[in-house]
């Protein structure tokens, strides 16, 4: 089908292509968000690796099974964060001293790097924690569209005009991505990006073009919400997702195991 | 003489800092009747689209609905934008939910309506456009032409008496445009009203019983498509082609092969001729 096509070709924002694929969109979205919030406040707040562990175990593992993600994506996904987590976790593993010390100590002329074994442990665990953390949002995020998330947010009472914020900009996003792809193509066929110098000319004009162009599609769309009875409230149906009991049970098995990890392992 | 659904006496509007961009416009448009409004880019077609949903309100003139003048206040105008919806040009500038399903209850949530009913409705407009697979699809993974059946969904889950077309072509493909027309001559045989507004004379020619013909912020030309399209002198001023079915049949009659008068709109009526 066409439109698959074109949701591919979305690249970057293949996140939002995986969650409406999701086997897992049909479960109750405020039961997942509620479920990985929880689990995300359980890594942060009893801080061991097993529990990070187990966490991080089963939320991918749910991911992929019930939510039909391929290994291969669920891991390219992971490594997205992955760069950032490892830079920062290195600085808590190793120091700098002009003496050497530690347990494992490299020279570099004047200067020495060291880590010990307490340290290493302590950054192995805060990569752990990263990466747990991540999954139980990506549980959220991979099986859940934008729309059924913002309408979380509205059910939880956030400020109207903040849901009313992303459900807008959560269209435009696309919209602007796609104006400013084709501007971009259309700068490219005229040689716009032969030098640096032009590529900067171009990505400017692109840029200051978008402004125009949104604004005049901002004018658009009110005439065509106007044109619909829009009286300053944005009002869609939201379908009622059944909550399954099996659903509440894993959850409910899984609290039971992360609690048992803590007390016997943490 | 058909009942009159919507009046517009004298209807003139200004945009912010520019010239008159509708002049003194007065025409009434009957129930169930599919009206083709042609003219160049920029003759106020559209502008007058948007004053007849109280999108733009009016400088000068009235606008009435079954006889009732619409106001400024939002009653009025929401009681008007119940029952005149407009399918906009562009899709994209139109829809605004994150599904297809939502985008299209939006309109029927904004009129209140209990939840069944917005859920029938909704339900019933999505069949109707042949979208039900897609309904939890988001827009933005959506073809143009699927968009184009969403953007009209939109309306019709709201129920209007009058729906305006803004050029619904423009930028479809042949596939789609044969679906548009398939749903024009839908609901015209269901008795709604229809305006639309195209370039395509030949789709004007053999779909339309009226032509409303725009040229400098005002009705150039209202009547038969045959009579309209015949008139040299209209044609010049508002810079139409003439319909090629028009051209053929008056060439035929000219040599004697079709009678006098005569002036098949379609293939299969000008077949029939002979």
């Amino acid at each position: 089908m066409e439109s698959q096509r074109t949701g591919h070709s979305h690249g970057e924002l293949s996140i939002d292509h995986y969650a409406y694929g999701s086997a897992m969109r049909s479960w109750n979205p405020s039961f997942k968000i509620v479920t990985a919030v929880f689990f995300l406040l359980c890594v942060i707040a009893m801080d061991s690796m097993a529990v990070s562990a187990v966490v991080l175990f089963f939320m991918a593992l749910v991911v992929m099974t019930a939510g039909g993600l391929s290994p291969l994506r669920y891991g390219k996904l992971m490594a997205i964060p992955l760069a950032f987590i490892l830079l920062s976790s290195i600085a808590i593993a190793f120091d700098f001293s002009m003496a050497p010390g530690g347990e494992y100590c490299l020279s570099l002329g004047f200067f020495y790097i060291f880590a010990d074994r307490q340290s290493l442990l302590e950054a192995g665990a805060l990569v752990l924690k990263a990466f747990s953390a991540v999954s139980c949002l990506y549980l959220i995020t991979l099986t859940t569209p934008m729309g059924e998330i913002v309408g979380f947010f509205r059910k939880i009472h956030v400020p109207k005009l903040l849901v009313e914020l992303m459900y807008m900009i959560y269209r435009f996003i696309f919209i602007l991505y796609d104006t400013q792809r084709k501007m971009a193509a259309a700068a490219r066929s005229r040689l716009g990006y032969h030098s640096v110098r032009a590529s900067w000319y171009s990505f400017g004009r692109i840029f200051s073009n978008l402004l125009v162009v949104s604004m005049r599609r901002a004018g658009a769309y009110y005439d065509a919400l106007e044109s619909r009875c829009y009286d300053g409230d944005l009002r869609f149906w939201e379908e009622k997702k059944k909550i399954c009991p099996l659903q509440v049970l894993g959850a409910a098995g899984l609290a039971v195991i992360v609690f048992v990890v803590w007390i016997y392992a943490g | 003489m058909r009942e009159t659904v919507l009046e517009i006496s004298h209807l003139s509007y200004l945009y912010e800092g520019e010239h008159e961009a509708l002049h003194d416009v007065s025409v009434s448009i009957g129930k169930g009747e599919q009206i083709a409004v042609i003219g160049s880019n920029g003759a106020g077609k559209s502008t007058f689209f948007l004053n007849l949903n109280g999108v733009l309100t009016p400088k000068e003139g009235t606008i009435s609905y079954r006889g009732r003048v619409i106001g400024r206040n939002r009653k009025d105008l929401n009681w008007l934008r119940e029952h005149v919806g407009i399918v906009f040009q562009d899709a994209d500038s139109q829809i605004i939910a994150s599904t297809v399903y939502q985008e299209v209850s939006f309109g029927p949530m904004n009129l209140g309506l209990p939840r069944e009913e917005v859920k029938e409705r909704t339900d019933e407009a999505l069949r109707y456009m042949d979208l039900t697979d897609m309904k939890d699809r988001p827009p933005h993974y959506l073809s143009g032409g699927e968009k184009k059946r969403v953007s009209i969904a939109d309306i019709l889950a709201m129920k209007p008496e009058v729906i305006i077309f803004d050029e619904p072509t423009a930028s479809l493909d042949p596939v789609n445009t044969l679906m548009l027309e398939e749903v024009l001559e839908k609901l015209g045989r269901e008795g709604r009203t229809l305006l639309v507004s195209t370039h395509d004379v030949d789709f004007a020619y053999r779909w339309a019983e009226r032509v409303l013909v725009f040229e400098g912020g005002g009705i150039l030309a209202d009547g038969d498509p045959a009579e309209i399209f015949r008139d040299g002198e209209i044609l010049k001023k508002a810079h139409l082609k003439k319909p090629l079915l028009l051209e053929a049949a008056q060439i035929l009659s000219g040599k004697g092969l079709l009678k006098e008068g005569e002036y098949p709109r379609t293939i299969e009526e000008f077949k029939k001729c002979f």
